[in-house]
C-alpha cells in the first residue's frame, strides 16, 4: 500500500489527474446501467411484452425471457443486462425494428453537431458579454446583460424556437425551412466525422456546407439564447468577484496593464466556468430533445421523443443509457480540465 | 535628525478624500517623505490609513474622490498625470505592499511569473533577462533556493515567504517610494521582525522613502524615523519617533501610547507563595495529539508530550507561534478534539476519558473565550440569547431571573445594557470580544481558557480587554489558561509562562524570570522579535526606558 | 447593513415589485379562474377553430376551437400546482436528509451523497422524460418525478452549508456552552443553513414550471384536453410555420412571466439574505 502511494506520487501531476478520473468512470458506468435497468423494471406489467410490443410472437417472448433471465434473481438479471450492454446489445427498437445501438449510432452525429456548435457560440457570447459588462461597469452592455440574464432563464427553449421560426422563416423568409439538417434536394456530404459542416468542408462541398450552416442557424440560435444567459450570469459573478479581489487590486497597484489584468482574472475564473459548461452539456442534451423535434433534426433527441410517443421502451432505455454515458464522459473531461486549471487541487 | 533630504520624494498637501455624499474620510492631511526616510503612520481601524495609501497611487476604492489638496511624487502632481503615466507610477515609482500577502498573489500563476509581469510592465526586458533579474531579487529578499521557488505557486508558500514575494514584487521595477500598508499583520513575531528588518535595510540601502502604515506603536518605535498619528481622517500629530515617545502632543496620542505599554502582572494571586500544598486545579500530564494529513501520508505531532499545572487563582500563559500546538492544547482540554494519550485532571476528576454526556456537567466549571470574536458568535442570535445560552448548564436553569442574569453579565464585562437586543454584526470588535467573555463567565466557571484574546484588536481595545481580564482575575479569583503569541499581553496578565514549539514545552517558569533571564534559545529568539515600547531600543537609544 | 449601492437597490426594489405583482396575478388567476375565464377551458367548438384574437376571444382559439385565454388562465392552476407540490416535496425530503448527512460524518452519509451525485449526473430533462413515460403520463406522476429529481439538489445545498457551518467557531462555542447535538443542529445550524435554500426554492419552482411544460410539449407530460401551458404551445407548434402565431404565443408568454416571477423573487431573496451584506470586517 505504502509503495503504491509513493509510486503514485512520483507520477507527473497531469498523468495522476487523468488516471484517477478515468478510474472513477467504471463504477459510474455500472451505476448508469443500474438506473436504466431499474427504469424498465418500474414499468407495470410484463417487461417482455413492453420490450417487444403487443405484436410480439410467443417465440420471441420466450427467447427474450430467456435472454433477460426473467426467472433468475434480480441480480442475475442485472448481470445479464450488463453483459448485453458490454457486448453492444441494447435490444431491438419496436418502432424501427433495428438494433437500438445501430439507430443511436446513426443519429448521434446530428445531435452532437447541434450541441457542439451551440456550446461554442454560448461560451463565446456568454463569456465575452460578462467580461465586457464587468470591465465597463454601468455601461450599456452591463445593463442590457442584466435584463437578458434575468429573462434568459425564464424562456422555454421550445417556445423560442417557434418564435424564431415564425419571425425569421414565416414572416421574413430569411431562415431556411425547419425541416432537417440539410436541404432535401442536396445529397449530404460523404460521411467522415458525421458533422455535416465539417464533412462538407473536408470534401469541399460548398453547396452542402452553405445549406448545413443555414439549417444549423436557428436551432443553434435557440439553444444559445436560452443557455448563454446562465453562463453569462455565472461568469459575471465569478469574474466580477475575481476582478474586485485583493490580488487584482494589487496587480493594478503594481501598474500592470489592463489587458494583463483581465487575462489573469479570466484565468482565475476558469474553474467554475468549466464546471458550468460541463453541466450545460447535460442541459443542452435535454434541450436538444425539444429543439430537434421542432426542427425535424433526425438526431437522438427526436429518436427519444418517438420512443416516448410509441412506447418504444428498448429505444428509450438505450437513449437514456447513451445520454448518461455521454454526460459522464463530459464530466470526466470537465473534472480533468478543472484540475489542470487550478494548481491548488491535490490529486 | 535622520537624513531627510532636501527634495521631498512624496509631498501630500491638505489631502481631503470623501466617499459619495458622506463626510470626508481624510481631512487636510499634509506630510512629506524624503529619500532614505522611514515614516510611520499609526491609527486605529477606520482612521483612514489605507485610504491614504490608495490615494497616493490614485486607486481609491469605487466612489472615493479627492475633494481637495494635492499629492506630489518627486515634484510631479499625481492628479495631473495621464492614465498611462499613472500606470507607470504605480509599481514603477511608488510600490505598494499590502496586508496578507497570500491574498495579494494570483493563486493560479507561479510567483516568478507574477514578479516578472511587474518588471515587464515597467521596463522593456526580454523573458530570459526578466527571469534572471527576478531570481536576483528573490535572492535579495532572502528567498532560499530562488531558482526553484520561481516556479512555486502561492499556496505552496508560508505567509512569511509570500510576504517576501510581495516585497520582491515591490522592489523589482526599481521604485523610489514604498508604501507598506499593515504589511506584517497576522505574521508570527519572529517572521514579522525578519520582514520588517528586510524592508528597513533595503529602504536604507537603496535610498528609498518608506511609508509604514501600522496599528502597532512597537513597530514604529523600532523602525521609523518619524511617526504620524491618524484619528478619524485627521493627521493629528507628526514628529520624530524619539520626540513622540518622550511626549506626545495630543491626548489621543497619549492614550494610544499608554495603551500600548505593558502593565506589570498583578502578583497578588493566591498562588504567590505558600500555596504549594494546595493540589493544582488543573493538572495536565504528558498530553499527546497527532493529526494525520495528506491522505495518511504524513503524521503531524501537534502536541508531543505536554505537561503543566494551574493552581487556583493562577494564570498560566501558553506562548508560541502558529503551528506550535498551543491552540490544540486548549481544544483538547475543552474536549473539542479528542486527545491521543496523557491525562488532564481537573479538580480531582480525569476529564480526557469522559464521554461528551458525562463531561457536559463539567462544562459549567470549565469555560473558554474564543479567538475571533465575530465568528465565535452565532450571527442570527441576539446578544441576550448568546449570553444566556450557557445558563442552561446551571442546575436551576436560571429560568426566572434570566433578564437579571443577562444584565449582571453585561455589567460584569462593562457592556451597556442596550446591546441586549443587538446582533453580533452590529457590535464593534471590542464589544464582540466582551460578549464572548460574558458567555464564558455566565456559569461562574472555576477555570477559563482564553484563546488569543488580544489578537487583531486595535491598540486601545486590546488594552481594554487586558484591563478587563486583570479585573476579573482580581475580583473573582479566576484561574486561566492564556493561549497567545502576544508576549506583551503575557507580561500584563500571566503569573507563569510556558513556551511551546513544535508541540513541546521548551521553557516553563514564572513570567518575570522568563522575561528577564530566558534560558532556551527559542525563548530568546521570541523575546528578541518582540517590539515593546519599553526595553532596549537599539535604533533609538534616547527612547523611554521603563522598569517592567 | 445592505452594502449595495443605492442605484442597485432601486433596481432590486423595482424587480421585486414586478415579481410580487406577477405572483399576485397568478394567485388571482388560480383562485378566480372560473370567474375570469369567459369560456370553459376544455369545451371544443369546431365551428370556431383557429380564430385570431378578437374581442370575443382575446387570445384567439385553437384547432378544436377552445378559447385560448380561458385555457391560459385555467392552466395556471395545473402548472403551479405541479411545480409547488414538486418543490415542496423535494424540500421536505431533501432538507432533513441534507442536514443529517452533513452533520454526521459516516460511511452511510458519504454513500447517500455518492448516490445523489450520481442521480444529478443524469441530464434532468432526459431522466424526467423517461421516468414520466414509464410511470404513466399523469399529473401526479409529473409532480412526483420532478420532486425526486429535485431532492438531491436541496439535500446537497443544505449539506454544503452544514459542512461549512459545522466547522465555524460558533459551533464549538455553543458546545462549550453546553448545547446538545439536537440544539446545535436545529437552533444553530439549520437557521443559518436555510438562507440559500429559500432562494433555491423560488428558483426551483421556476425550473419545475419549465420542465413540466417541456415534458408536455414532447408528449411526455399531461395529456389533452387538460389546460397546461406546454401542451398548449405544442398544439400551436406546427401552426407557427404556417403563420398562425396566437396558439403558441400566449401560453408561451404565460410560462415566461410565471418563471420570471419566481426568478425575480429568488433574486430578491438572495440579495436580502446574502450573508456578505451583513458582515462587517
Amino acid at each position: 500500500m505504502k509503495s503504491f502511494f509513493s509510486m503514485w506520487r512520483r507520477l507527473p501531476r497531469p498523468l495522476r489527474i487523468i488516471l484517477s478520473r478515468v478510474g472513477i468512470l467504471v463504477p459510474q458506468m455500472f451505476g448508469v446501467m443500474l438506473v436504466t435497468f431499474i427504469l424498465i423494471r418500474l414499468l407495470p406489467g410484463d417487461p417482455t411484452l413492453l420490450l417487444l410490443g403487443n405484436m410480439a410472437t410467443p417465440e420471441a417472448i420466450q427467447s427474450l425471457r430467456e435472454r433477460l433471465g426473467l426467472n433468475d434473481s434480480i441480480w442475475v438479471q442485472f448481470l445479464h443486462y450488463v453483459g448485453n450492454v458490454v457486448h453492444g446489445d441494447l435490444g431491438t427498437s419496436i418502432f424501427t425494428s433495428n438494433p437500438v445501438l445501430t439507430d443511436l449510432q446513426e443519429r448521434a452525429p446530428a445531435t452532437l453537431e447541434l450541441i457542439v456548435w451551440a456550446m461554442l457560440v454560448t461560451i463565446l457570447i456568454g463569456v465575452a458579454v460578462a467580461v465586457a459588462a464587468t470591465v465597463r461597469r454601468g455601461g450599456i452592455i452591463d445593463h442590457a446583460s442584466r435584463i437578458y440574464g434575468l429573462a434568459a432563464g425564464a424562456i422555454p427553449d421550445f417556445w423560442v424556437a417557434l418564435l424564431l421560426i415564425f419571425f425569421l422563416f414565416s414572416l421574413a423568409g430569411i431562415a431556411p425551412a425547419p425541416f432537417g439538417r440539410i436541404d432535401a434536394l442536396l445529397t449530404p456530404p460523404q460521411r467522415i466525422t458525421g458533422f455535416y459542416t465539417v464533412d462538407s468542408l473536408l470534401t469541399g462541398n460548398w453547396e452542402a456546407l452553405g445549406s448545413a450552416a443555414a439549417r444549423l442557424a436557428l436551432p443553434v440560435l435557440t439553444l444559445t439564447i436560452v443557455n448563454a444567459g446562465a453562463l453569462m450570469k455565472l461568469t459575471r459573478t465569478v469574474f466580477g468577484d475575481v476582478y474586485r479581489s485583493d490580488f487584482i487590486r494589487h496587480a493594478r497597484a503594481c501598474g500592470l496593464p489592463e489587458r494583463v489584468i483581465v487575462r489573469s482574472a479570466l484565468r482565475n475564473s476558469l474553474p467554475p466556468i468549466i464546471t458550468l459548461v460541463g453541466f450545460l452539456f447535460g442541459f443542452l442534451l435535454g434541450a436538444a430533445v425539444l429543439v430537434e423535434t421542432i426542427f425535424a433534426w433526425g438526431g437522438l433527441g427526436q429518436y427519444a421523443v418517438q420512443a416516448v410517443t410509441n412506447s418504444d421502451y428498448p429505444a428509450l432505455q438505450g437513449f437514456v443509457l447513451v445520454a448518461a454515458a455521454f454526460i459522464l464522459l463530459v464530466y470526466m473531461v470537465v473534472d480533468i480540465l478543472y484540475e489542470f486549471a487550478d494548481p491548488r487541487i491535490k490529486v | 535628525m535622520s537624513g531627510s533630504a532636501n527634495v521631498s520624494l512624496l509631498k501630500v498637501e491638505n489631502l481631503t478624500v470623501a466617499f459619495g455624499g458622506a463626510g470626508s474620510v481624510l481631512t487636510d492631511v499634509s506630510f512629506r517623505i524624503g529619500r532614505g526616510e522611514i515614516v510611520g503612520i499609526v491609527g486605529e481601524t477606520g482612521a483612514g490609513k489605507s485610504v491614504l495609501t490608495r490615494a497616493i497611487i490614485d486607486l481609491l476604492p469605487p466612489g472615493g474622490r479627492v475633494v481637495r489638496g494635492e499629492i506630489q511624487v518627486e515634484g510631479r502632481s499625481v492628479s495631473g498625470l495621464s492614465d498611462a503615466e499613472k500606470r507607470e507610477l504605480r509599481g514603477g515609482e511608488v510600490a505598494l505592499i499590502g496586508t496578507n500577502a497570500k491574498l495579494l498573489l494570483d493563486p493560479v500563476a507561479t510567483v516568478g511569473t507574477q514578479v516578472m509581469r511587474v518588471l515587464r510592465a515597467h521596463h522593456k526586458v526580454g523573458k530570459a533577462e526578466a527571469r534572471r533579474r527576478t531570481i536576483d531579487v528573490f535572492r535579495q529578499v532572502g528567498i532560499v533556493n530562488p531558482e526553484a521557488r520561481f516556479d512555486a505557486y502561492p499556496h505552496e508558500m508560508s505567509g512569511g515567504m509570500a510576504q517576501r514575494i510581495i516585497i520582491a514584487m515591490a522592489l523589482i521595477a526599481g521604485p523610489k517610494l514604498i508604501l507598506a500598508d499593515d504589511a506584517t499583520l497576522g505574521l508570527d513575531a519572529t517572521i514579522q521582525a525578519q520582514v520588517l528588518d528586510l524592508l528597513a535595510s533595503k529602504g536604507r540601502e537603496l535610498g528609498l522613502g518608506v511609508l509604514l502604515i501600522t496599528h502597532d506603536l512597537g513597530i514604529v518605535s523600532h523602525y521609523c524615523d518619524r511617526v504620524g498619528i491618524m484619528q478619524g481622517g485627521h493627521l493629528v500629530e507628526m514628529k520624530p519617533v524619539t520626540a513622540f515617545l518622550r511626549g506626545p502632543e495630543t491626548p489621543y496620542s497619549q492614550a494610544l501610547l499608554d495603551a500600548a505599554k505593558v502593565r506589570p502582572t498583578p502578583m497578588d494571586a493566591a498562588g504567590a507563595d505558600g500555596a504549594i500544598e494546595h493540589p493544582p486545579l488543573l493538572d495536565v500530564k504528558d498530553l499527546r495529539k497527532t493529526f494525520v494529513v495528506d491522505g495518511g501520508q504524513t503524521v503531524v505531532r501537534a502536541i508531543d508530550g505536554v505537561s503543566f499545572s494551574v493552581r487556583q487563582a493562577e494564570t498560566l500563559a501558553l506562548v508560541g507561534e502558529s503551528g506550535s500546538g498551543k491552540t490544540t492544547v486548549g481544544q483538547c482540554l475543552l474536549k473539542l478534539l479528542p486527545a491521543d494519550s496523557g491525562s488532564a485532571v481537573f479538580d480531582g476528576t480525569e476529564i480526557l476519558g469522559l464521554t461528551e454526556r458525562a463531561f457536559r456537567g463539567m462544562r459549567r466549571r470549565l469555560q473558554v473565550v474564543f479567538q475571533e470574536p465575530y465568528v465565535a458568535l452565532n450571527p442570527r442570535w441576539q446578544v441576550e440569547d448568546l449570553v444566556s445560552e450557557p445558563l442552561a448548564l446551571l442546575a436551576d436553569g436560571g429560568r426566572a431571573p434570566r433578564a437579571a442574569q443577562v444584565e449582571r453579565l453585561l455589567d460584569l464585562v462593562h457592556l451597556p445594557r442596550r446591546v441586549r437586543t443587538l446582533y453580533p454584526h452590529q457590535l464593534t470588535a471590542g464589544e464582540q470580544k466582551r460578549v464572548g467573555v460574558a458567555r464564558a463567565l455566565a456559569t461562574d466557571p472555576d477555570f477559563v481558557v482564553f484563546d488569543e484574546p488580544t489578537t487583531a484588536l486595535d491598540i486601545r481595545v486590546r488594552a481594554q480587554i487586558i484591563d478587563l481580564v486583570r479585573e476579573l482575575q482580581a475580583r473573582i479569583g479566576l484561574s486561566a489558561l492564556f493561549i497567545t503569541h502576544d508576549l506583551n499581553s503575557v507580561r500584563s496578565l500571566a503569573h507563569n509562562v510556558a513556551v511551546m514549539r513544535y508541540g513541546k514545552i521548551v521553557e516553563h517558569g514564572e513570567t518575570e524570570r522568563i522575561f528577564s533571564a530566558p534560558q532556551d534559545p527559542y525563548t530568546k529568539m521570541l523575546l528578541a522579535a518582540e517590539l515593546p515600547i519599553e526595553g532596549d531600543l537599539p535604533a533609538h537609544p534616547a527612547s523611554l526606558k521603563q522598569v517592567v | 447593513m445592505t452594502r449595495l449601492p443605492a442605484s442597485m437597490r432601486r433596481h432590486l426594489g423595482a424587480a421585486a415589485a414586478i415579481g410580487l405583482l406577477l405572483l399576485v396575478l397568478q394567485i388571482v388567476a388560480i383562485v378566480f379562474a372560473p370567474a375570469i375565464a369567459p369560456y370553459s377551458p376544455v369545451d371544443a367548438d369546431p365551428l370556431n377553430s383557429l380564430q385570431p384574437p378578437s374581442t370575443a376571444h382575446w387570445f384567439g382559439t385553437d384547432v378544436s376551437g377552445m378559447d385560448i385565454f380561458s385555457r391560459v388562465v385555467f392552466a395556471t392552476r395545473i402548472n403551479l400546482l405541479i411545480s409547488i407540490v414538486a418543490v415542496a416535496g423535494a424540500f421536505a425530503i431533501g432538507v432533513p436528509i441534507g442536514l443529517v448527512i452533513g452533520f454526521y460524518k459516516n460511511p452511510l452519509s458519504s454513500l447517500v451523497m455518492r448516490a445523489f451525485d450520481f442521480i444529478q449526473s443524469f441530464p434532468v430533462f432526459v431522466l424526467g422524460m423517461a421516468l414520466v413515460s414509464v410511470l404513466g403520463q399523469e399529473v401526479w406522476n409529473v409532480a412526483i418525478v420532478l420532486a425526486v429529481l429535485f431532492i438531491p439538489m436541496f439535500a446537497r445545498l443544505i449539506r454544503a452549508e452544514v459542512l461549512s457551518l459545522r466547522e465555524r467557531p460558533f459551533i464549538s462555542a455553543a458546545r462549550c456552552s453546553g448545547a446538545t447535538d439536537l440544539s446545535i443542529m436545529f437552533r444553530h445550524i439549520l437557521p443559518n443553513a436555510l438562507t440559500p435554500v429559500i432562494v433555491q426554492v423560488s428558483i426551483s419552482i421556476g425550473m419545475a414550471i419549465l420542465l413540466t411544460a417541456g415534458l408536455s410539449f414532447i408528449g411526455a407530460g399531461v395529456r389533452m384536453p387538460t389546460p397546461e401551458w406546454g401542451l398548449m404551445v405544442s398544439t400551436g407548434a406546427q401552426l407557427m410555420i404556417l403563420g398562425v402565431w396566437w396558439v403558441a404565443l400566449f401560453p408561451g408568454l404565460a410560462i415566461v412571466f410565471s418563471v420570471l416571477c419566481f426568478a425575480l423573487l429568488g433574486d430578491y431573496a438572495r440579495a436580502v439574505t446574502d450573508p456578505s451584506a451583513e458582515t462587517i470586517s
